[in-house]
């Protein structure tokens, strides 16, 4: 089959009745969390993946993608009209949006924003369709000494990505690639690590984790951090952009699409990292600078193409190699398996139908994603006055359910709690947890690879540098991390990612 | 997030918390795994890379704590118990009941006893949000998913 044909097999996949519901379900669930500060994709995702178990596959993965790239519109309009971004990846927005809002160009911005988005999704969408065959025909030729030094390289990148501390990054994957060692070894069929508890044979369950690190702990860190929310909603004027917010805005979308698009690839990388760099992009090359932090268009259309164009090309790796990028990625891979499907360059090959029809959908729900967003924004932001005590209680009974309903067991209940408490504590202590999650979802296949390909070479550690693609991964990998320890490389970074949390 | 404040003397204390929860599981990771067979590297047996992974995590732990107690000092923002303790009351509960009472019981039990953890919370909007959610959820996750759950406790 050509392109063609395989696009439109996906578009026909994406046009049923159920998978366009679920589509539009998704794109909305994404707007509203992304419109409400405090509830995250991460945490969403988490507490929804045990309900896709009752859906058919492609309709829940459609919809679990549709909150991610839903999240990015609604974090957006937020950023823009209340100064309050509903996402990490809309903080640079609020920066030149709330001025040209509060300059009475809220409508402009707002306009400029979803179509920059949308130009994105689709560029990155076509970027998905193109790269994909070739990458995942690419990497059928990999055997397990190459797989682990893609697994290595992947997870140290995420850490020299993901904000915070390096060395807490990296402490935190070996912990979850421990956590993934608890249950029935493959290959010897012996317990480990489980304390004899007959519950932890088959191993603890993703949403288990998910749900305890993203879903409880967020709950008991936002009651704490009591803090009254005045909003202030800027007026809405024409929606319409000027023919100059237009002529300012489009090359800083093409920009900003490309830069999200290359750094969504990046392990690490994703919607928030690519609306940065395209913030300081915009800024770098602006002929005055100085309109920068007081209502540029530049600024808002770059950074929203690229956190769009982001979200969506982050799931390349994951569709073709079956390596998950960052933990957006890490609870996608796992609402594969939940379905029995492992992505990886197989999936195209014996369910293409899987693959295109997530991609036609992406495409799809962008364009909802426009529809929904600029005639229902007065409807979005009314929701911004939703106290928070009104919204945790249902968040709790979701988590609850979804926890329970895994094995319909007490156990997974209470060591959701207690992963809760744990995640609780690494909130104190500064830890992301993302990392963990990570290690946890690659530590299984990160083991199996290692020991494969150490059966296969008798022992001897010399093949990961003897064969050229793994020694290219592990060159990139050290390459890394000697960048990453020299002081100013550490610099620049610890820069970028204060810029971040201001 | 409260401010760190910035006393005298030397010590990050979020970095000292990271150390001890690292080395920690590290441990635990070695206590657990200590009578897995090791097995070589051309046959590993699985206490091989368990026993790798824990030593990392320990190096790693030991580490951040070493430099972290040279660093300025840093407080851990002051935890509050009330929300943690009664977030994870309601859940833990949630689940007993579900098992021996059914759905309804424990979502009201999780509803009630978890809006205790917001000091806002109106008596009023907790019943009505409890009795809207519990009809919720148990017509679209019970009824309508299917999650094998009695609804009703007889």
């Amino acid at each position: 089959m050509n392109f063609i044909d395989l696009l439109m097999l996906g578009f026909s996949e994406a046009l049923t009745p159920t998978n366009l519901g679920f589509c539009l379900l998704g794109a909305l669930l994404g707007t509203l969390i992304g419109v409400l500060p405090g509830i995250g994709p991460t945490a969403t995702i988490a507490v929804l993946l045990p309900i896709t178990f009752y859906l058919p596959p492609l309709a829940g993965l459609i919809m679990l993608a549709g909150i991610y790239y839903g999240a990015q519109y609604g974090g957006s309009t937020t950023a823009i009209l209340v100064n309050l971004p509903g996402e990490a990846s809309s903080v640079v927005t609020a920066i030149d949006g709330y001025k040209m809002a509060q300059k009475g160009r809220a409508g402009s911005a707002l306009a400029v924003a979803a179509l920059g988005s949308f130009f994105a999704g689709t560029v990155a969408t076509f970027g998905i369709a193109l790269a994909g065959p070739t990458l995942s025909s690419f990497a059928l030729s990999f055997g397990p000494t190459e797989y682990v030094s893609l697994m290595l390289f992947g997870l140290l990148a995420a850490t020299v990505l993901a904000r915070g501390p390096v060395l807490k990054a990296i402490g935190m994957i070996l912990l979850g690639l421990l956590l993934g060692m608890v249950g029935i070894d493959a290959s010897s069929g012996e317990e480990r690590l489980t304390f004899s508890a007959v519950e932890l044979f088959d191993g603890i369950d993703f949403v288990v984790i998910a749900i305890g690190l993203f879903g409880f702990a967020e709950i008991i860190e936002n009651l704490e951090n009591h803090e009254a929310r005045g909003v202030l909603v800027s007026k809405l004027s024409r929606l319409w952009p000027t023919r100059e917010d237009f002529r300012r805005a489009w090359p800083a979308v093409l920009r900003g699409t490309g830069v999200g698009t290359f750094l969504g690839v990046l392990p690490g990388g994703g919607a928030t990292l690519a609306s940065f760099c395209a913030y300081s992009v915009e800024k770098k090359i602006s002929k005055n600078p100085s309109e920068f932090g007081e209502g540029a268009v530049e600024g808002v259309a770059g950074p929203e193409a690229a956190n769009n164009a982001g979200a969506q090309s982050s799931f390349i790796p994951l569709l073709t190699l079956g390596i998950p990028s960052n933990n957006m990625m890490a609870m996608m891979l796992s609402a594969f398996i939940i379905h029995g499907i492992t992505p990886g360059p197989t999936v195209l090959a014996t369910q293409p139908e899987i693959f295109w029809g997530l991609v036609a959908s992406m495409w799809i729900g962008n364009l909802m994603l426009v529809v929904i967003n600029l005639p229902l924004i007065g409807v979005w932001v009314k929701l911004l006055t939703v106290p928070y005590r009104l919204l945790y209680p249902a968040i709790l009974l979701f988590c609850c359910v979804g926890v329970y309903s895994i094995n319909n067991r007490i156990f997974d209940v209470v060591l959701a709690a207690g992963f809760g408490l744990l995640g609780y504590a690494f909130r104190k202590a500064k830890c992301e947890a993302g990392p963990l999650l990570l290690g946890f979802v690659l530590g299984p296949l990160l083991e199996t690879n290692i020991r494969r390909a150490m059966t296969i070479s008798h022992g001897d550690p010399s093949v990961f540098y003897e064969r050229p693609i793994s020694l290219v991964l592990l060159i990139a990998t050290v390459g890394m991390f000697v960048l990453m320890v020299l002081p100013s490389f550490r610099r620049t970074r610890e820069v970028a990612f204060q810029d971040e949390e201001a | 997030m409260s401010a760190p404040r910035k006393a005298g003397g030397a010590g990050d204390r979020p970095d000292l918390l990271t150390a001890v929860l690292f080395v920690g599981f590290g441990a635990l990771g070695l206590w657990a795994g200590r009578d897995l067979t090791l097995g070589m590297a051309s046959a590993m047996g699985p206490g091989y890379l368990p026993r790798i992974v824990c030593w990392l995590l320990i190096i790693v732990g030991v580490t951040v704590g070493g430099v972290g107690a040279f660093r300025d000092r840093q407080e851990i923002a002051t935890p509050k118990l009330w929300p943690v303790a009664i977030i994870l009351a309601s859940v833990v509960g949630f689940a007993f009941i579900a098992e021996f009472f059914g759905f309804v019981a424990a979502s009201v039990w999780l509803l009630v006893v978890g809006s205790l953890a917001d000091r806002d919370s109106k008596l009023r909007e907790v019943i009505l949000l409890t009795a809207g959610l519990t009809a919720f959820g148990a017509l679209v996750f019970i009824v309508g998913l299917g999650v094998q759950m009695p609804i009703w406790p007889f």
